[in-house]
């Protein structure tokens, strides 16, 4: 087991500076790390009137967490502060997961802004465990986080070791790992916040101090979690993690934090997203096909009764399938540029549905059976997707002599469970002929049913018991052959069909009636063409 | 001077290269129509691949499908899907299993528009081979999109127009206009070819739908209703 660990040590203020405006004279430019943040001037974080966290411009000025709202202030009149808010965190953290699950389906959050992947079964194909970090701080640069990797044989010691900021290298030797754990200070562990005074009082600082101690007694005054999870850092407890799941529809919305008037200050907005947007699509290992932007704009003002006002859609659709967010975002600059903004937006989000899957396979120098069959099942998928299921028709023969009742449709691909229209026996017909030995098409056994039916019978003019066609007589060359079935289910008939030939020489399936005098219905029908 | 025996034939340079009066040989692989006049008649003797071709017809139910029923069944035998896009009637499931092609292979593409699963179709030469019937509005240049998205698709790809067509120019390499010819008959004139031009249309004999009886009477017509009355007094 290979565990990473991924923090994201500044998550929220960054989340809540992705929501201003740039306030910089290279106005596109985006927020890329930390040091930028602190290029937007004195930023800080508070929950229930409190400084919750603060970027380095607020701390320079002597802001520290803790402070109420008015002392800050006090000491940086140009603090820009925010409200905490974790569904803003989650976003964001869901979109790290994301581009995790590009590498290993095994990701899971850990808790304290911390994303975790199992990678162990990863390695080989990403070429080593350097290069797959490599690759993930690549993949993770476009979101524009602080980070911090750590690399650990169990779940819960790449948490710490994320947290913590430690030596990333990777320990496979249980001594070493146990020496490492053992350092790890009981600040770090979720389960002794509550009792931090206790241990400190105790001179208990770290995971080796607790491990000296006995445990019932460790166990009765701080709780069994203490111990359990220094037990899973170790790996002597099982530590087992449900793996996230991408969702089926992206759908992410921002609020902004300064109304935004123009383009660039939405383009700025909506570059997170489409981050974001990306990530999706690499978790789902996929190309997006288009997608739609929502800017809501300020309700407040009377002028914006109308509710479809409220809202302006950008729908966006794509000719090729990209994961490519410098192209998304050069298309979004063109359309947002074109778009005239009635009035400012205080909250945009972004949608998307259209993924397709990514890059067909690998073509191989010989294509097996597979890899064939794989493609075209996937062709099928597509068709069904955007031509809906009952567009994609198989055919397979019943056992029935009526014509109408003779072909079952089944809908949909491979993957559709059989749905068939038309009811009856299917019929297994003997294997196709073998071609290759049949020789001249001349000489194959005589076709018994035209290829094309009519799905309604045509009625054809009578002249003297002669059928016509278009006013053209048609001159019966065999036949007749009759079908009378169907009296037990409703779908009586009775009819002598004939093959016809039209004055152009092609071939015609007709039949009329068996008892034509006595119903309504008489005269010739066209049933179908041999095509 | 070399000595005329060592010199190559100067169509054996480059495998594009063919002189006028020769027939052109296939880059591709081709695809045996299964008809020996025709594959006689076309560059690199069958049907082209990574290529359309287009038939012309004048209206349904002239032997079309009989006529690439060997092709068609050859794909399937060979595992691979057949594509029929936008048939113009309802394909009879016997008859196709009977003409030899693999039904479980065999998917119909119904629906408003056509072009998309087509170019879709040839663009991931997954399909084995594709049959379509385009409707007569279908423009040049759509035909010019489908014939790009052909050169990846890896099988043979017919295009069926109505024959109003042939005054048009067409982007695909083999154009044939088919009609019929007698019952269980027909003749194939060969409009576009990589190679000298054919005036002779090749006639061939279909998979027959008639009986050696049936077709004499087709090749002599009486009054309809004397063979009524015969055909009644024989059942």
């Amino acid at each position: 087991m290979l565990w990473i660990g991924v923090h994201l040590p500044a998550l929220s203020l960054e989340c809540f500076v992705a929501t201003l405006a740039p306030e910089l004279p290279a106005g596109e430019q985006l927020v890329d790390d930390l040091d930028d943040i602190d290029l937007v001037g004195p930023v800080a974080l508070i929950a229930q009137h409190r400084i919750v966290a603060a970027n380095d411009a607020a701390r320079a000025s002597g802001v520290r967490c803790g402070q109420k709202r008015a002392t800050a202030l006090g000491l940086a009149p140009h603090l820009r502060l925010g409200e905490a808010d974790p569904a803003r965190d989650e976003a964001a953290l869901m979109a790290v997961a994301h581009v995790l699950m590009g590498f290993t389906p095994a990701v899971s959050f850990g808790g304290d802004h911390v994303v975790l992947a199992e990678v162990q079964a990863s390695l080989r194909y990403f070429g080593g465990l350097p290069r797959l970090v490599e690759r993930l701080r690549a993949e993770l640069a476009p979101l524009g986080h602080a980070l911090r990797l750590a690399c650990a044989p169990t779940p819960q010691g790449a948490q710490w070791m994320a947290v913590g900021g430690d030596d990333a290298s990777f320990v496979a030797d249980k001594a070493r790992w146990r020496a490492r754990v053992g350092a790890v200070p009981v600040a770090r562990m979720a389960a002794a916040a509550p009792h931090r005074a206790a241990l400190d009082a105790l001179g208990l600082a770290t995971a080796a101090d607790l491990c000296r101690q006995p445990r019932a007694g460790l166990t009765r005054r701080f709780g069994s979690q203490l111990l359990a999870d220094i037990d899973r850092a170790l790996g002597d407890q099982p530590d087992p993690r449900t793996a996230l799941q991408p969702a089926p529809v992206f759908d992410s919305r921002l609020e902004l934090f300064m109304r935004a008037d123009d383009s660039a200050a939405l383009l700025t907005g909506a570059a997170v997203l489409l981050n974001r947007l990306t990530a999706w699509a690499t978790a789902h290992h996929g190309l997006v096909g288009g997608f739609e932007l929502r800017l809501h704009h300020e309700s407040r003002r009377r002028m914006i009764e109308d509710p479809s006002l409220r809202t302006t859609t950008l729908d966006i659709g794509l000719g090729e399938p990209v994961a490519d967010t410098a192209h998304l975002h050069a298309l979004l600059r063109e359309r947002l540029q074109r778009l005239p903004l009635a009035f400012s937006v205080i909250e945009m989000s972004l949608h998307c549905h259209s993924i397709t899957p990514g890059a067909p396979p690998n073509t191989e120098l010989f294509p097996s059976a597979a890899s064939v069959g794989e493609g075209w099942s996937r062709l099928l998928e597509r068709f069904e997707a955007r031509l809906g299921a009952h567009n994609i028709q198989r055919l397979q023969p019943v056992a029935d002599h009526r014509p109408e009742r003779a072909t079952a449709v089944r809908v949909g691909g491979d993957a559709a469970p059989a749905r068939t229209r038309g009811a009856g026996q299917p019929l297994n017909l003997a294997p196709p002929l073998n071609m290759a030995a049949s020789g001249d098409p001349a000489h194959w056994p005589r076709l018994k049913r035209p290829v094309w039916l009519l799905r309604q019978p045509q009625p054809l003019r009578d002249e003297a018991g002669t059928p016509l066609l278009a006013g053209k007589p048609l001159w019966l060359v065999a036949g007749p052959e009759r079908i009378e079935s169907g009296w037990w289910d409703g779908g009586y008939a009775a009819r002598d069909y004939f093959i016809a030939q039209d004055h152009e020489g092609a071939l015609l399936w007709v039949y009329r009636f068996r008892h034509a005098p006595e119903v309504s219905e008489t005269g010739w029908y066209l049933q179908g063409r041999f095509g | 001077m070399s000595s005329p025996s060592t010199l190559l034939p100067l169509e054996h340079l480059h495998p594009a290269l063919w002189r006028a009066h020769q027939l052109g040989r296939g880059r591709e692989a081709v695809q045996a129509s299964g008809y020996a006049a025709l594959d006689a008649e076309l560059p690199g003797g069958g049907w082209p691949q990574r290529a359309l071709t287009e038939l012309l017809l004048s209206g349904t139910g002239w032997g079309e499908m009989r006529l690439l029923a060997p092709a068609l069944a050859r794909v399937g035998a060979a595992g691979r899907g057949v594509l029929l896009v936008g048939p113009p009637a309802e394909p009879c499931a016997e008859a196709l299993a009977q003409l030899g092609l693999d039904l479980a292979r065999c998917v119909v593409i119904r629906g408003d528009d056509l072009l998309w699963p087509l170019e879709q179709a040839l663009r991931s030469g997954q399909a084995g081979a594709v049959v379509a019937w385009t409707p007569a509005s279908l423009k040049g240049e759509a035909l010019r999109r489908l014939q790009l998205a052909a050169q990846s698709h890896d099988g043979p790809a017919f295009v069926l127009r109505a024959a109003a067509a042939a005054a048009q120019p067409s982007p695909a390499p083999l154009r044939l206009a088919l009609a019929g010819a007698g019952p269980d008959a027909m003749a194939v004139r060969v409009l576009k070819r990589r190679g000298p031009a054919l005036e002779e249309p090749v006639l061939l004999a279909l998979p027959p739908v008639l009986s050696r009886a049936a077709r004499q009477r087709a090749l002599t017509p009486r009054r309809t209703r004397a063979t009524v009355r015969a055909l009644s007094a024989i059942a």
